[in-house]
């Protein structure tokens, strides 16, 4: 470039420079105006191809109108009023006819979260906690006898589990979900934490296809608690929704299923069955409780009929009313022995309980405000 | 003056090619995507400073329930609900932050009707990491959108 040699061709320059400017003001100006088109041909997006020659499609772990998944919910439930009755236990001291009394009520706390931790199209990988606590009031809970009976009673149950979740698709149809988590379930509290020695393991590996927008199935095998014991079946995943969208079925046989009724996006309703259950370690014994066994565990399982109505209070929150009945599967006391052992009994195993005792089946509502997720 | 000169082209000439990049670099992500469940596809348009993605195809045109176009009938907005899918705007005001990335945008789902917060992540120049969250980012999702090529004419 020619160097300038007096102010007047200087300030000629600036003004080609300037001018030069305004010469790139608009096409830059145009970079930023309408790219869109008015007049699409619709039909051409049909044929497309991916770019990216690799490119692959995957399934996706949802199908239409499948109900909200929680990232976080805080709910209440309270149980209804049902007889117990327990044998004679084995301690000195203790009555030695079988003892029955009513609880009133019980009641608790559950909480859950389920964060996603990887959420890509190729792999969702998601941590899921829980939490869940049951307070048993009993009908003259000063006159209480048995040992079992004053000990739910003074310290009730609870149960806190750390899991995840991950659901792998391999292609457009095929994928592999994977459930595991540890629980601590038992008599615990804030003084005194569990010991990590008695947190009772959970997992379920399931193969699925994902067949339409409309329907996906699987089927695996699980290593559960769910029957209040440890017990290995095998466990089926459904989810359907009708053509119209207003029906649906979702399935993870044999934990829960039920049938649903969406309303629009924002409410629907679902009629089941869930089936709940742990065992817990009972640690917090007093000397005159349980006092001649060690290392018991309550095997705890039910089997809850319900209905549930979900709707949108607000955007993504949402409120869910549940109620039904809860039939008693089990409530019965294992004894591990001074090994402290846990044990498989399967459905067919003959070791026998410490004592089998009879809970009334009962009523229950729940009420839960969750965050659901995207 | 002459130094003055020279260092004021020289600014002028750097300030528009680095804006030019950063426009070109913003434009990348033009182009026609299509989401990982493969029941749209979607053109990323750019209206003013600031791009959109509109839905163009639609693997299920037809709602099966009255045999017509699909349209927004799960819309919490009432009014909207005859509105036809295709065309419609699921992407809005999404702004370039610079290293592959769009912000401050939202993404509407129209399979229930409820709109997230947004960001765009350019992982190649084929491939988006599109993440809807609420409020805050970890409560989200990523969705992997695939460029689709559009034949010469």
């Amino acid at each position: 470039m020619e160097a300038a040699s007096n102010p007047g061709e200087i300030m000629l320059r600036l003004k080609h420079y300037a001018l030069g400017l305004l010469f790139l003001c608009p096409l830059i100006a145009s970079a930023q105006t309408d790219s869109s088109s008015t007049d699409e041909d619709w039909d051409m997006y049909g044929n497309l191809d991916f770019a990216d020659k690799g490119a692959k499609r995957f399934a996706s772990s949802k199908v239409l109108n499948l109900s909200p998944a929680r990232l976080i919910g805080v709910g209440y439930e309270v149980v209804g009023g049902a007889g117990l009755s327990s044998p004679a236990m084995p301690v000195p001291n203790a009555p030695t006819d079988t003892s029955a009394s009513r609880i009133g009520l019980s009641h608790g706390l559950r909480l859950q979260a389920n964060i996603p931790l990887i959420s890509r199209n190729n792999i969702i990988w998601q941590m899921n906690l829980n939490y869940q606590d049951q307070n048993y009031v009993f009908e003259d809970a000063a006159a209480l006898t048995h040992p079992l009976h004053r000990w739910l009673s003074r310290n009730g149950l609870r149960s806190a589990g750390l899991g995840f979740t991950v659901f792998k698709p391999f292609d457009e149809k095929n994928f592999v979900l994977l459930q595991a988590s540890a629980d601590a379930s038992g008599d615990y509290g804030w003084k005194r934490l569990p010991s990590f020695g008695n947190l009772r393991y959970s997992a379920a590996l399931l193969y699925g296809r994902k067949v339409s927008d409309r329907f996906m199935w699987g089927a695996g095998i699980s290593r559960t608690y769910r029957v209040g014991e440890l017990n290995y079946v095998p466990v089926v995943l459904l989810n359907w929704t009708s053509a119209s969208g207003k029906w649906g079925v979702e399935c993870l046989l044999p934990a829960r299923g039920s049938l649903r009724r969406t309303f629009s996006p924002r409410s629907l309703a679902t009629l089941g069955f869930e089936l709940e259950g742990q065992s817990y370690r009972l640690e917090n014994v007093d000397s005159d409780i349980l006092v001649s066994q060690t290392n018991l565990e309550l095997r705890r399982s039910e089997l809850r009929l319900r209905l549930e109505y979900q709707r949108s209070l607000s955007g993504f929150y949402w409120i869910g009313i549940q109620a039904g009945l809860r039939y008693n599967y089990a409530f019965e006391l294992d004894s591990f022995g001074s090994d402290n052992r846990e044990f498989f009994r399967g459905f067919f195993g003959d070791q026998g309980y410490l004592l089998e005792n009879s809970l009334q089946h009962t009523w229950f509502v729940s009420v839960v405000f969750s965050l659901v997720s995207p | 003056m002459n130094l003055v000169l020279k260092t004021s082209s020289a600014l002028l000439f750097w300030a528009s090619t680095l804006l030019l990049s950063a426009q070109a670099d913003a434009d990348r992500l033009l182009g026609v995507w299509e989401p990982s469940n493969g029941k749209a596809r979607v053109k990323i348009e750019k209206i003013g400073p600031k791009y959109y993605g509109k839905i163009v195809w639609l693997k299920e045109p037809v709602d099966p329930k009255t045999q017509q176009p699909k349209t927004d009938k799960n819309n919490p907005d009432e009014s909207l609900r005859t509105v036809p899918l295709k065309g419609y705007r699921l992407l809005k005001d999404f702004s370039y932050a610079g290293n592959n990335s769009w912000s401050e945008g939202t993404i509407y789902d129209p399979e229930n009707g409820s709109t997230y917060s947004c960001t765009i992540s350019m992982k190649d120049p084929n491939t988006l990491d599109i993440r809807g969250y609420i409020g805050i980012s970890a409560f989200g999702r990523t969705d992997v959108w695939k460029r689709l090529q559009i034949p010469a004419k």
